[in-house]
């Protein structure tokens, strides 16, 4: 650009004479910083509040080792961070659930990324059969509960050797199988990884779909060969968003809590979720909170790690074209056997679970699977009938049962609800105020619950609206406490797809209606929604889903009156009453696929279009 | 009737200033083009009258009306400036059919039902899109939908139409056609226009006044003719006229006060103008493609380096004996042959001189000359 002497002279500086009240007035004037301030000061209060009641509470002498310690309740200590990180017990009570931790997640991200990645390549670039019903089965395990497929493992793979019966594999074939096999770090990082390959799936497919094909296809017009292209250029292309897939599956994989639980509790293999659960349930609350904002520190080190990584120039997939006729590679006599390898293996992940919880709640004595053992009398037998599990109804007489659905479907429904619209209005100021300071404020706001492992955030929300706080009553057992902290947990899922969908929506749509003088609340109503409908309701569903599968959320903070269908079946569980979980496990996958399928028919939103764990 | 005065606006986002200090009055009933390269601060201006954007100091008037001020904290939302605004990519809602897009806005202003409709069908004849109310957004051409985003923007009667760079999402030869098209449009509903583009042959065409920005500064602000024959300075000059102006560098030294002799590239030149001007050691000639004319007699020595005609005209790349490229534009179809050597002089009484800074400093005539050399 060429140099003129006017443009020398604009160092000066610039200063508005504008008021500070009438830019007060201008700043309040647009919707968007109203939302954005409404919502820095609440999520402020649920989410940083509770950090620093946390932090502090980790420095602080707790009523029960007041004696132990020698000092007096509420004084300062380091004795929790000294036995987490330092002291020979820190061994056993941290350093060794990290390994196990960093060990399980790292094979679940390896499981992930290779079985949802070679499932991605082969949709998106191959001739590959069965196309539409492979991937709508695929991404099943991830609309199911992530324990689902840890318990179907313990269904069918159950060994003697740790006590109780044995699993149909042996019960059929009389083989024992190793504890190696049955329990701990190998079907922990095996099993989540199953869970989070859809994930990789949608991730990975997502990009091969949307990158530019020219760039294959100028390969092969250079005579390069099928394999090269694949080494040379798709992968160093997607790699980037592998690493990132990568990073999102390890955090998720870290924070899981049910699928260690179940399998790594019978030969005592602890990761820091279950360690966590341990301490903060019993053990000692302060290193259990010391644990936890370890794991928050982990997970925020990760995401940051990720987000410098998708803002770095490598990231070559934000530029996508639209070429969508790459000539898929023929496999030719490969074909069918390739199509019929994916059918057994998604056919054995997604519906063998289901199956094997419909046996296992059909049978009177655990562990024998011949024909005159099955039973329907957990299902509508009567108390008289079943004596075995404490004279407890068929579940569908079984009044605990009907009211724990009840409050499971009232609570995510209204979970889905809240999370579902502020977390939409955070992603509409967000995206509106981009820029800006408190846009950014906001945006990390609604994302941090996502960090807060949910054992240690209810553990918080225990603490903190146990007692009177100024106006607010204690909050303990009633039933708005369980949807405060859902629609706090959940708003992350929701303001992503509010933000993602707001980015597509040009500001100029909007413009053109308030130039007219159509108000706010008639432009959000007429035109921002209906526009962006399916995203939106994709923003209510996540939620309402994620709801309706948590358990380690709610297991710290139900009574029984308003006990939830998984704090049930987690119930049962314990009782070990296995029809009777089996059989609420049944029904909680039923109704989360049922609802996702009617969701996704009559309006075209699906959970797989959002990100989540 | 509506005359649009903005004086001092500024606008700042964080240290980056925008717009700086920009006073423009802008008559009622004109076509006024803000012209620049990308960044330069002309979209932030419209979107400032519009009051989509709050200015950082600065006052705007419309209609005599102060609809914002700084110092006396006055800022009317847009609906109540009255004016239209039309959107680079249309902004059309994607959910309403062609009908319900125009009628939308009417229906907010309350508007009776048979006289929304009336209006519409109106707006429907006078951009030429009858046959589409019930289609949706999706299901028309570029063209089309741009047609509906006037009749949209035209609904309410705006006596003001802001327009952000609307065709520029157009091929070539619709671009033409809705050029016509706006000057027709301009001329009937006797509204004053601004009109935000970078395409300089745009604002030439269509605008009774060019605003040039560069940089949030105002450069000039002239009638296109004006602008392509007196440009203020170098940026200007460069900015405006396609080929782009031969800007060739020369050691100058004045002979009196309205002739100087101009150094370099192999020759010199007598320089010589109408009105009194004083030269720097170093300037800049500035010689639209059309004046460097082909010429029988024996005069500045050129070779072809590449030929491009067109049929009704020819471009020419030229090579000055020290290697400096030249563009010449000769008229009718001839074509020439590439290294071949011509005889050019610069034809025309208002070349433009610039000074060391890029400013102009005179209009005049530059004659090969063997007058007194430099050293």
């Amino acid at each position: 650009m060429l140099e003129t002497k006017a443009v020398k002279t604009r160092a000066r500086k610039i200063k508005s004479d504008a008021s500070i009240f009438f830019r007060l007035k201008n700043f309040l004037k647009k919707p968007q910083n109203i939302i954005l301030l409404i919502m820095t000061v609440c999520l402020g209060y649920l989410t940083l509040f509770p950090m620093l009641d946390m932090i502090i509470d980790t420095v602080k002498v707790h009523p029960a080792e007041a004696m132990r310690l020698g000092k007096a309740n509420g004084d300062l200590t380091m004795n929790h961070w000294y036995k987490v990180l330092i002291d020979s017990s820190s061994l056993s009570i941290f350093w060794k659930p990290l390994l196990n931790s960093l060990v399980t997640s790292l094979g679940a991200c390896l499981v992930a990324l290779v079985f949802g990645g070679a499932f991605a390549w082969f949709i998106t670039r191959t001739n590959i059969r069965w196309k539409k019903v492979l991937s709508s089965l695929f991404i099943f395990p991830y609309i199911m509960p992530s324990w689902t497929i840890a318990l179907a493992w313990l269904n069918i793979f159950k060994n003697p050797l740790v006590g109780g019966t044995t699993g149909m594999f042996t019960a059929i074939t009389g083989i024992t199988l190793p504890n190696w096999f049955c329990y701990g770090a190998f079907p922990i990082a095996f099993v989540t990884g199953l869970h989070y390959s859809p994930f990789a799936y949608i991730m990975i497919g997502g990009i091969l779909r949307n990158m530019d094909a020219n760039l294959e296809e100028a390969a092969l017009m250079l005579n390069t060969k099928r394999t090269r292209i694949l080494f040379k250029i798709t992968i160093p292309m997607v790699l980037p968003a592998i690493l990132s897939t990568f990073l999102l599956v390890f955090s998720s994989a870290m924070s899981s809590f049910a699928v260690p639980s179940f399998l790594g509790l019978p030969v005592r293999y602890q990761v820091l979720t279950t360690q966590l659960y341990r301490t903060i349930n019993g053990v000692n609350k302060g290193q259990g909170y010391v644990m936890a904002m370890l794991m928050i520190l982990i997970g925020v080190g990760i995401l940051a790690f990720n987000q410098r990584l998708t803002g770095t120039r490598k990231n070559y997939t934000t530029i996508t074209g639209k070429s969508s006729n790459i000539a898929y590679i023929n496999l030719k006599r490969a074909r069918t056997v390739w199509s019929i390898i994916f059918l057994i293996l998604i056919v054995i992940v997604s519906l063998v679970p289901l199956i094997s919880f419909a046996i296992e709640s059909l049978i009177l004595r655990p562990g024998d699977y011949s024909l005159s053992n099955f039973t329907t009398q957990f299902w509508i037998g009567t108390s008289e009938q079943n004596k075995i599990a404490n004279a407890e109804p068929g579940l569908f007489r079984n009044p605990a049962l009907w009211r724990a659905l009840g409050n499971s479907v009232k609570l995510s429904i209204v979970c889905a609800l809240t999370a579902g619209t502020f977390g939409f209005l955070a992603g509409y100021g967000i995206v509106r105020a981009r820029g800006t300071k408190l846009s950014t404020i906001v945006d990390n706001l609604a994302f941090f619950p996502y960090l807060m492992p949910a054992m240690a955030f209810s553990a918080i929300y225990l603490a903190m609206f146990s007692v009177r706080r100024g106006i607010i009553p204690s909050l303990y057992g009633t039933f708005f406490l369980l949807v405060l902290i859902g629609t706090v947990k959940y708003m992350p899922f929701a303001s992503r797809a509010g933000i993602n969908s707001m980015m597509q929506l040009s500001n100029q749509i909007e413009e053109a209606g308030d130039i007219m003088g159509i108000r706010w609340w008639k432009r959000m109503t007429r035109l921002v929604v209906p526009i962006q409908k399916s995203s939106f309701i994709s923003g209510y569903l996540l939620p309402f889903i994620s709801c309706m599968r948590e358990l380690s959320l709610f297991v710290l903070l139900v009574t029984p009156q308003n006990r939830v269908l998984t704090t049930l079946l987690y119930y049962y569980n314990e009782k070990g009453w296995s029809q009777y979980s089996n059989g609420i496990n049944l029904m909680i996958v039923l109704i989360v696929l049922l609802v996702n399928w009617i969701v996704n028919k009559a309006t075209g939103a699906s959970i797989d279009k959002g990100i989540g764990g | 009737m509506p005359r649009i005065e903005l004086e001092h606006l500024t606008k700042k986002f964080g240290d980056f200033v925008a717009v700086d200090d920009l006073s423009l009055d802008i008559e009622d009933g004109a076509f006024v083009t803000l012209l620049g390269p990308s960044g330069c601060g002309k979209t932030t201006t419209l979107r400032q009258i519009a009051g989509l954007e709050t200015p950082t100091s600065g006052t705007i008037k419309i209609d005599g009306k102060t609809v914002f001020s700084s110092k006396e904290s006055i800022d009317v939302s847009p609906a109540k400036r009255g004016v239209g605004f039309l959107f680079q990519n249309y902004a059309l809602w994607p959910h309403m059919t062609v009908y319900q897009n125009i009628a939308f806005g009417l229906e907010n202003l309350k508007w009776p039902k048979d006289k929304i409709k009336e209006r519409v069908n109106e707006l429907l004849k006078l951009l030429k899109i009858e046959e589409f109310p019930k289609r949706y957004p999706a299901e028309l051409s570029g063209g089309q939908q741009q047609r509906v985003a006037i009749a949209r923007t035209l609904g309410p009667n705006p006596r003001i139409l802001l327009m952000d760079e609307p065709l520029s999402n157009l091929d070539a030869k619709l671009r033409m056609e809705m050029r016509t098209e706006l000057k027709r449009l301009h001329h009937e509903t006797g509204a004053t226009f601004v009109y935000v583009t970078h395409d300089q042959l745009e604002a030439m065409t269509l605008a009774t006044k060019i605003c040039l920005l560069d940089k949030g500064l105002l450069q000039q602000y002239d009638p296109p003719l004006t602008v392509y024959e007196k440009p203020k300075n170098i940026f200007v000059a460069d900015f405006v006229g396609n080929p782009t102006i031969n800007l060739l560098s020369f050691k100058a030294k004045q002979l009196d006060s309205k002739k100087a002799v101009l150094e370099g590239h192999g020759f010199s030149l007598i320089f010589e103008s109408k009105d009194p001007f004083e030269v720097t050691e170093d300037v800049k000639l500035g010689i639209r493609p059309e004046n460097v004319r082909l010429v029988e007699k024996d005069d500045i020595k050129a070779t072809v380096s590449s030929s491009l005609p067109s049929g009704m005209e020819t471009t020419l790349r030229l090579l000055l004996p020290d290697g400096e490229a030249l563009s010449s534009v000769v008229f009718g179809s001839v074509d020439f042959k590439v290294n071949s050597t011509l005889n050019i002089d610069f034809a025309s009484n208002s070349l433009n001189l610039f000074n060391e800074i890029g400013d102009l400093i005179a209009l005049g005539s530059a004659k090969l000359g063997e007058g007194p050399r430099l050293e």
